[in-house]
Parts: structure tokens; C-alpha cells; sequence
């Protein structure tokens, strides 16, 4: 039926998905490839749940029969009130009987879970189920009217128009149970191996039947009175459904998690100044009649047993077997028409709840809205934010119509006011809403305070200090598991931050595909803190870190990662990555790792506040209150102990839990209330409250504003120190400028002297020079004096050569001469003169020798006298 | 039309993201790439004004709270054949996500500061932004201040004269725009890329 449904909407809507959030364009061919399986999925994983469910559903039964046991016959009696009404119409609706029934059933287990709560808890619970009745009554009728028509569609809202939205939704949250009903019974008659829920609901039925009741006229007769004095108030506030019998085991483990969680906040306040106990001891001696408010016990026995839960946490360990077992079944994903109550489970809504803690915050809501001057500028702030941002969560959301903004809003806004110390943060809308599609207004009010206020402490505060610590954790995570891939990323000049921060703050919602959002926070609310955040954003980076590697520019770099995570259809891959890769990413590591960075982070934003000072908006307040808060700073004390003198209960300054503590103290003061019997006195009566304790509140607020402007005073003069500090710092800097200066002065001086010095040598070398200039100068000239000579030498010696050639010509001529005349000599007219004759040739031949020789000589030198001077010449 | 402070007009191209590929790597004086910052009050437009920029869209239907920031890039061509890509950090609007702004602005060549003409407190809160980018921005910072949803002049509460004031005192680049007619919202960008410091042509 689910299916079908489901395919109506797809085929109504093509462009949403089977939770009816909108599909990117983009992504439509994707989602439809995987719609198919996540039916397989979700087919899978419902039958698992179911097994799952029966099997320790059981064990819970003893405790039923012991309860039953134990006298508490008021309880009994509460039981009874509610059977008849189902009885009544138990031809025309069976289903609805035996959801009737099982509603019994849960307020029986409910009242296992604590014997001592549930003596003293019976008369709330028996408000508590008037305004039940009233809403199954509704309920009831409505299922009368329109039969079954109404189950088939879960979007039929806009239909019951005459049912006032609020009905709808409840009806739309039995109609899905009943669905579930349905589904079971008759599958397990059929399956003869899955007998195990026939005895089970055949001993409902008997248990219903065994318990006819003789008061039942009168008791129904009663509560439809209450019902009809409150209805209006109930149709417009109340809105709460419980969980299903089935999920009371799981319920039971969770709520021992919230309880504990609250006791340790509560230990904390004890040690950072003793305030609470002494507030609520100071109540204590107040009138106290037979009928005590409920409530006041109802706290001081839970904290009594949170004491004895304390002491029995390992225990408590070892009471849940099957937790691992659930443990794989989340990590495989909550089925769809489970999933609103598990969640609730595992928030621990039920013991978190406090009758009627939300219709008074709502109730304040409206008390203000009639006197608008009241409201305190913060809030506006948040109010104008809500108003804001509501059209904008979720736009054209099929079941966020106009009746759905409206519970939206009211969500919020009791959120505001519930706890200041975040109010309104961007982000919430969309947490709201999605907690909203899933439960009545109520039980999403709860849940969505587990989640703030414990899950996501300091998370979404005005400072958003742990939001950014986790950033940092976050970073140093990334580089030890994936250094190459933050290396690239610091290459590109990409911060990790910039792509998780939101993804964190988001919890993923609208950075994922739905199916895989909704996957994340199963895991994320079952295991109650933010491991999952860090597991999820790790295995994306290991999914698509290989892309990212390959990207060129940081634009690139984010868009790519950006659009994969946008596609990450492939949900259990995403969480069996996640749970199964990072098991080294435990809770402890990342406390140790987020106090680390911590410090960091709040010098920065105490700077921030400093420098803010002229935009604070009781800003600087909330930041202080945190360090407070994680610091148990002295001023804190200060700050309590000057209300307490002021008024004993106004605490809502400190914390969330305070504030809730606040709502209790009070109305446990005014314990008229009770006694009071008329409705309308009571209306009245509640609204001087209101008026007392917002009087109370302002003047609370007024003390802290004062007390704020001593610490900016404080701050101040700090501040003042610290420039007195610096101007002498500075001083001292000049002093040692001006010595640096007159050194550099000496500095100077001395290097004109050796300035001067090298001018003066530079001199003298320019003098040296220009003398041997002269000198090469002079020897020029002798060089070209020499040559001249040489020339004229040469000159000469050419001279003599011509003579030479000419003396030797005379000289062969002669020769000649001579040899002619020894001819005529040899005839015998010359014997005669024979002797003479040989004598004298002979000296003529020394005389021609001597001459040639001296040619030849001549000759051979000035070859040689050229050469040389052509050297020479060069030389010069 | 918006009443935009003594801007000529003008007709750069726009080229759809169609050169991210040749625009990749090392940016050099043709293809300039910067990181801008939307900073701005809560409703005012900013990621309609990314929005209509990047993808030519304009839905109010679809409008979703922008939770921390978001990104988108887009590459314009100007007409001297330059192209610049902007990479675009659309911040959250809500005050207390200031704390996570300067994680964005740190480093960003850019700051367009939007306000709303119809909401005095957008204005005040506008000129918040200017003060922290002067004293926490990067110093070379080219800063824009926007007065958006100019189409709802007769709801008009800031005057423009106050903009362009309030601009020229601190040396800033002032349009007025409509995301929702889409006018001025591509000159305002094309007139970022134009006053973008050019890494010297050497």
C-alpha cells in the first residue's frame, strides 16, 4: 500500500522523489534508475525490522504482568478509562481497537521502565491520556466518516479540510500504523512459520476483553468534558502521538541514554556552583497540598533515579543484548513508516517529554503576540528570521502547505523559546521540516530538542563555536587519512571547510540525495552524536577524492565535488562506507581532537566579540554564557547568586536545561493550580503567572545588561593596559630607532672619510697615468727621430751602393782591359815586359777580391736591418 | 530602470561556461580567474542574484535558505577578448553565520555587499560588511555594493543617493539591481571584471 502510494505521488509529481522533496533536473534519469532499488531496499529492510521487532518486543511482556502485579491500582484505573472508548466501536473498526488496545499496552510498559515514576506519574498520565482519548476520538470519528479512503492517501491532507490540520497529521500517523497492522496480521496468518505474533495479539485481545469495566461510563463521560473544555486549545496545541508497543524496547534503551544525558548536565550544574538544589530546596517549604502538581514530584523523582541510573550504567550495558544487532539493522536503514517513531526512539523522546512544556511555550507565543511591546528584541530578531525563511524550507513540499508552515513556525518559535541560548539559527527550518513529515507537532518538538540541544550542542549557538571547532577537526582528519588529496587541495588554494562546513551544518540535507539524508541521520540519531557527520563527509572524500585529485583549478575543484555529492544515490554504499571505512573515527577521538582545537577557536571569537561590540545584539552575552558554561568561570557565580537575591527562580539566563527547570520550579510554586476548578481561573491565573515570571525575565535580563556592561567596562580597562603596554613598547622602539639612526650617521661620516681617501688616490693614479702618457709620448717621438735617421741611413747606404755597383763595373771594365792587354803581352814583342806584368795583375786581383767581398756583405745586411726595424717599430 | 550611478552601457558577451575547459590552469592577462564573495542580510538576494547571473534563472518558487554558503562558477568574455571566471561564494544570510564568513572572504578578490532598497536595516547591515572587509579583507580587494530588488521601487526605503554615497566614501563600485528582471546584474558583473587588478603584461 506503501508502494502504491508511493507511485502516485511519483506519477502526480515527476519531479519529486518518494518523500515528495523536489528532484534536481539534473538528476530525475538518476533517481529514477535507483528508485527501483530502494523498494528492494526498503522491502528488504521491513522485513528484517519486522523480525527484528517481534523477537524483542516479547521480552518486554513480563514486565506487563509484573506491573500488573504491583498494586498500582490508579494505574489500573487509567488503563481502563481508556479501553471502553475502543470497545464502543469495535464492530466497525477492529483495527482500530486493537490499536486502542495497544495504546494500553504502551502505557503499561511505559510504567515498567520506572515503578517508582510510575506511582506518582499516574495523574499526569491520566491528562496525558484525556488528550489522547480526544485525539483518537478524532481520529476515530474521522476513520468512521470517511472509512478507509483516508489511508490510502497520505497526501490527502488538503481533503480533511473539516478536521483541522493537526487531526490530519495524527490520523495521517495512525493511518500508517494501522497500515503496518494490517500489513503484519495478515501476512503472518498466512505465513504459518510466523506464528509468533498470534499468540501476541490473541493475548491483547484477551487482555482487553478480560477487563470489562463498570466505570467506564461515567470516566468517558469525564473526559469528554476536559475534552470539550480543552478541545480548542488541543486541536491547535496538542499535538503527540506515542510510538508504537513494539519500538517501547528500543525506546527504553535510548531513554536511559537521554536520562543519563541529562543527569551529567545536571552534575555539571551542581559543580559550577550549587545553584539548582538550593533553588530547588528554597521551593521546597512552600505549601505543598494533597495535590501536589504532578510534575514536581514527578522531577524529584527522576532525579533520584537518574542518581540510581548513574550508578547502574554499566548495567544498563549489559540489559541490551540485541543492541549490536539493532546496530546493523539501522546501519541498513529504518524503513519508511517506522522511521518518524524510531527516531523518537532513539532521541529519547518519551523521556525527555515534559507534560505540557510545549503548550506553554506556545501558549507564551500567543500571550506575547497580544502584548507586542513585551517581546524582547532577540526575539523578534528570531521571529522576523522564522517568518523569513519559512517559505523558503522546502518550497512546494506537498504536505508543507499553508496548515504545515503553521506547525513549522510554532515549532520554531516554542524551540526560541525553549532555548535562548541558540533560538533561531538557519539550518533548524529545514530539520524542523523534516521532523514535521515524519511526526506530530510535538513529538518533533522533542526530538528536535534532543537534537540541538544534546547531538548538536553549541553547534548552532550565536558564536557557532563548536560548528567551527569541528571544522578544524574535520581538517585534520582529512590530512591524516588523505593527504595526497589535501595536498591537492591546498595546491588549488581549496579549504576543506569551505565544502564541509556546510554539509555539517546542514546534517546534509539538501547536499545529498534524500534517500542517503535520511540513511545519515538514522545512523546519526540512533548512535546520539556527531560521529556519523564525520564518517559521512570522509567517505564522500574517499568516494570522490580520485576525481577531485584530477581537477585543475579550485573552481573546478568544488563545483566537481558539489555536483558528486549531489548524486550520491547510491545510499547504502554511502553508509556502509562510512560506518565500515572510519571505525577508527570513534566519539572519544573527536573530543579529544574538537578540545584540542578549541582554544583556537574561542580566542578568535573573542576578538570577533571585542571588535563587535557596536552590532552586539545581547551577542557578546550568549558568547560569554558559553565560555561560562564550558569554563565555570567565577562569573557565572557571581551572575547567579545576584538573581537569586533578586528572585529565587529566574534561571533563564543559564542554560537550556535551567530554562526548562524554571517552567517546573514555577508551576510547582503555584500549586493552586491545580485546585482551582475552573478552567477559565486557571487560564487567568496562568497569565499573571506569565506576567510575573516575564517581569522576572526582564528584570533578570536587566541585571545581566548591567552585568555585561561591568565586563565591557572590564574589558576596557583591560584594554587600556594593554595599550598603556604597547605605547611603551613603542617608545622603547623609538629610543632604539634613534640610536639605530645616529649610529648610521657615524657610519656615514666614516665612509665620506674613506670616500675622500680613494678620491685623493684616484688622483694621484690619474696623475701617474697622464706622466706615462707623456713619457710613451716622448719615446714616439724618439721613435720616428730614429727612424728618420734610419731612412736617411739607408738612404746613404743605397748611395753607396750605386757607387759600389758602378766602382765594380769600372772595376770588370778594367779587368777586362787588363786581360786584353796580357794577350798582346804573350807575343814576343811583350816577353820583355813579362816579369812586370805578372807582378801587377796579381795586386790588381787583391784589390777586385776585396771589393766583391764587400758587395757580398753589403748584400746580405740590409735584409736583415729591415726586419729588426720593422720589430722594433712595432715594439714602440 | 534601477537607477544605476553614472554607468555607460554596455555589451560585453557573455559565454555560458562554455571556456571553463580552456580556462583551466595557470591564469595569464587573458583569462583572468578571481574568488568573489557574496556578503549581505539575510532575504536580500543574494543567491537570486547568483542564480539569475549563473544559470539565467529567476524562481521564487524554489527559493531555499542558504545554509553556510554555497558555490557556483560562471566565465564572462569582455570585450577585449579577455574572459574572466568568477568563482562565486554565495555566504549565509542569518548574523550569526558572520562568524563563518571570513573562512570565505579570506583571500577573495572580490566582495559584492548586497542590500535590499526596501529594508533600511539590509543598508545598516550592508555597510556592517563594508567596515569588516576593511579591516579583515585582503587590502587590493575590489569591493561592489548592490542595492537589489530594485523592481520594488515603490516600495523603496533607502535612497539611491545614500548608495551611491555611501559608496563613493569608501572607494567602491555601486549598482542597483533586480534579480528578478535581471537588470543590471550582468553589467555588474562585467563592471567587477573590469576594475579586477590585470597581472602585469610583461
Amino acid at each position: 500500500m506503501t508502494e502504491s502510494n508511493l507511485n502516485l505521488l511519483e506519477a502526480l509529481e515527476p519531479k519529486r522523489d518518494a518523500y515528495g522533496f523536489a528532484v534536481r533536473p539534473q538528476h530525475i534519469q538518476t533517481y529514477r534508475q535507483y528508485v527501483n532499488i530502494y523498494k528492494e531496499e526498503e522491502e528488504e529492510r521491513s522485513e528484517k525490522w519486522k523480525i527484528f521487532l517481534e523477537q524483542h518486543a516479547k521480552p518486554t511482556e513480563p514486565c506487563f504482568s509484573e506491573v500488573e502485579d504491583r498494586k498500582t491500582l490508579q494505574a489500573e484505573a487509567t488503563e481502563m478509562k481508556e479501553k471502553p472508548l475502543p470497545e464502543e466501536n469495535k464492530e466497525s473498526l477492529h483495527v482500530e481497537a486493537s490499536e486502542g488496545n495497544e495504546e494500553a499496552a504502551i502505557e503499561a510498559k511505559e510504567e515498567t521502565t520506572s515503578e517508582k515514576e510510575h506511582k506518582v506519574i499516574f495523574q499526569s498520565e491520566a491528562t496525558q491520556l484525556n488528550v489522547e482519548a480526544a485525539s483518537e476520538e478524532g481520529c476515530r470519528k474521522t476513520c468512521q466518516g470517511e472509512a478507509i479512503k483516508v489511508k490510502e492517501e497520505v497526501d490527502s491532507v488538503d481533503e480533511s479540510k473539516e478536521t483541522s490540520q493537526t487531526e490530519a497529521t495524527e490520523l495521517e500517523e495512525g493511518v500508517a500504523s494501522k497500515r503496518i497492522k494490517e500489513g503484519d496480521a495478515p501476512s503472518t496468518k498466512l505465513d504459518s512459520a510466523g506464528s509468533t505474533e498470534k499468540p501476541d495479539s490473541a493475548s491483547l485481545q484477551e487482555s482487553k476483553t478480560e477487563k470489562p469495566d463498570s466505570a467506564h461510563s461515567t470516566e468517558s463521560e469525564r473526559e469528554k468534558e476536559v475534552q470539550l473544555a480543552e478541545e480548542t486549545k488541543t486541536r491547535k496545541v496538542e499535538r503527540w502521538a506515542k510510538t508504537r508497543p513494539v519500538l517501547c524496547a528500543i525506546e527504553n534503551m535510548m531513554n536511559s541514554r537521554a536520562k543519563k544525558g541529562k543527569n551529567m548536565k545536571n552534575m555539571n550544574m551542581n559543580e559550577s556552583g550549587d545553584h539548582l538544589p538550593s533553588i530547588k530546596e528554597a521551593r521546597s517549604p512552600e505549601p505543598e497540598s494533597e495535590d501536589e502538581f504532578e510534575e514536581k514530584v514527578c522531577v524529584n523523582v527522576r532525579s533520584s533515579r537518574e542518581e540510581n541510573d548513574a550508578g547502574n550504567e554499566a548495567s544498563q550495558e549489559s540489559f541490551f543484548p540485541w543492541k549490536e544487532e539493532l546496530e546493523s539493522l539501522v546501519h541498513g536503514g529504518v524503513p519508511k513508516d517506522l522511521r518518524g517513531e524510531v527516531w523518537q526512539a532513539f532521541v529519547g523522546v518519551k523521556a525527555r517529554r515534559v507534560e505540557r512544556y510545549y503548550e506553554d511555550l506556545l501558549a507564551q507565543e500567543t500571550y506575547e503576540d497580544d502584548q507586542q511591546s513585551n517581546s524582547s528584541g532577540v526575539f523578534r530578531k528570531w521571529k522576523r528570521q522564522i517568518e523569513k525563511d519559512l517559505p523558503r524550507t522546502f518550497p512546494g513540499h506537498p504536505a508543507l502547505n499553508d496548515n504545515g508552515r503553521d506547525s513549522l513556525r510554532r515549532l520554531l518559535l516554542a524551540y526560541a523559546r525553549h532555548n535562548p541560548s541558540v533560538g533561531y539559527c538557519q539550518a533548524m527550518n529545514f530539520f524542523a521540516g523534516l521532523l514535521l513529515l515524519l511526526m506530530p507537532e510535538e513529538n518533533a518538538f522533542w526530538t528536535l530538542v534532543g537534537i540541538i540541544d544534546n547531538y548538536f550542542d553549541g553547534y548552532y549557538t550565536e558564536e557557532m563555536i563548536e560548528s567551527q571547532v569541528d571544522q578544524l577537526v574535520f581538517e585534520e582528519l582529512m590530512r591524516e587519512r588523505f593527504p595526497k588529496l589535501v595536498n591537492h587541495l591546498d595546491y588549488l588554494g581549496v579549504q576543506v571547510a569551505w565544502i564541509s562546513g556546510p554539509w555539517f551544518l546542514s546534517i546534509f540535507v539538501n547536499m545529498l540525495p534524500w534517500e542517503s539524508v535520511l540513511r545519515i541521520w538514522d545512523v546519526l540519531l540512533f548512535e546520539g552524536n556527531r560521529v556519523m557527520l564525520f564518517r559521512t563527509a570522509l567517505a564522500l572524500m574517499e568516494l570522490y577524492g580520485p576525481a577531485l585529485v584530477t581537477t585543475k583549478d579550485a573552481g573546478d575543484a568544488i563545483t566537481l565535488l558539489q555536483s558528486l555529492a549531489g548524486s550520491t544515490f547510491d545510499s547504502s554504499q554511502l553508509v556502509l562506507t562510512a560506518c565500515m571505512g572510519f571505525l577508527a573515527v570513534t566519539d572519544a577521538r573527536l573530543q579529544d581532537l574538537r578540545d584540542k582545537h578549541r582554544p583556537a577557536v574561542l580566542a578568535i571569537v573573542e576578538e570577533r566579540t571585542k571588535r563587535g561590540r557596536v552590532w552586539k545584539d545581547s551577542k557578546g552575552l550568549a558568547s560569554k554564557l558559553y565560555s561560562f558554561k564550558h569554563d565555570r568561570g567565577s562569573l557565572l557565580e557571581e551572575t547567579k547568586p545576584a538573581q537569586e537575591v533578586a528572585d529565587g527562580d529566574i534561571s533563564n539566563l543559564e542554560t537550556r536545561s535551567s530554562n526548562l527547570d524554571e517552567l517546573l520550579c514555577s508551576l510547582n510554586a503555584d500549586s493552586e493550580v491545580d485546585s482551582l476548578p475552573d478552567l477559565q481561573e486557571q487560564v487567568d491565573w496562568m497569565k499573571v503567572e506569565l506576567c510575573r515570571l516575564l517581569e522576572e525575565k526582564r528584570a533578570a535580563i536587566l541585571r545581566a545588561e548591567e552585568l555585561e556592561t561591568a565586563l565591557v567596562e572590564m574589558v576596557k580597562e583591560d584594554n587600556r593596559r594593554q595599550l598603556s603596554a604597547k605605547i611603551e613598547q613603542l617608545e622603547q622602539e623609538v629610543a632604539d630607532l634613534q640610536q639605530a639612526l645616529a649610529d648610521k650617521k657615524e657610519q656615514e661620516a666614516a665612509m665620506l672619510k674613506v670616500l675622500m681617501r680613494l678620491e685623493q688616490e684616484q688622483r694621484i693614479t690619474e696623475d701617474a697615468r697622464r706622466n706615462t702618457e707623456q713619457d710613451a709620448d716622448a719615446q714616439r717621438y724618439a721613435v720616428t727621430v730614429l727612424q728618420e735617421k734610419y731612412e736617411k741611413a739607408m738612404a746613404s747606404i743605397a748611395q753607396m751602393e750605386k757607387r759600389v755597383v758602378m766602382a765594380e763595373s769600372m772595376l770588370e771594365a778594367t779587368l777586362q782591359y787588363q786581360s786584353g792587354q796580357a794577350k798582346a803581352l804573350s807575343s814576343p814583342r811583350a816577353q820583355r815586359n813579362q816579369a812586370s806584368t805578372q807582378d801587377s795583375p796579381r795586386r790588381k786581383a787583391g784589390i777586385l777580391s776585396f771589393g766583391l767581398g764587400w758587395r757580398d756583405k753589403n748584400k746580405g745586411k740590409p735584409n736583415f736591418e729591415e726586419s729588426t726595424d720593422g720589430k722594433s717599430w712595432e715594439e714602440t | 530602470m534601477g537607477c544605476s550611478s553614472s554607468l555607460p552601457d554596455r555589451s560585453a558577451g557573455r559565454l555560458s561556461g562554455l571556456n571553463n575547459a580552456e580556462n583551466s590552469g595557470v591564469p595569464d592577462a587573458k583569462n583572468l580567474r578571481v574568488k568573489l564573495v557574496l556578503l549581505g542580510d539575510s532575504g536580500v538576494g543574494k543567491s537570486c542574484i547568483v542564480l539569475r547571473f549563473v544559470r539565467g534563472q529567476f524562481d521564487p518558487t524554489s527559493k531555499v535558505v542558504t545554509v553556510g554558503a554555497s558555490f557556483l562558477s560562471q566565465t564572462i568574455a569582455l570585450q577585449d577578448s579577455t574572459t574572466v571566471k568568477f568563482e562565486i561564494w554565495d555566504t549565509a544570510g542569518q548574523e550569526r553565520y558572520a562568524a563563518l564568513a571570513p573562512l570565505y572572504y579570506r583571500g577573495a578578490g572580490v566582495a559584492v555587499i548586497v542590500y535590499d532598497i526596501t529594508s533600511p536595516e539590509s543598508f545598516t547591515k550592508a555597510q556592517y560588511w563594508v567596515k569588516e572587509l576593511q579591516k579583515h579583507g585582503s587590502p587590493d580587494i575590489v569591493m561592489a555594493l548592490v542595492g537589489n530588488k530594485a523592481d520594488l521601487h515603490e516600495n523603496r526605503e533607502v535612497p539611491v543617493q545614500d548608495g551611491i554615497d555611501y559608496a563613493e566614501k569608501n572607494g567602491m563600485f555601486f549598482i542597483e539591481t533586480s534579480a528578478k528582471t535581471a537588470d543590471n546584474i550582468n553589467q555588474l558583473f562585467e563592471e567587477i571584471a573590469k576594475r579586477l587588478p590585470r597581472p602585469s603584461s610583461s
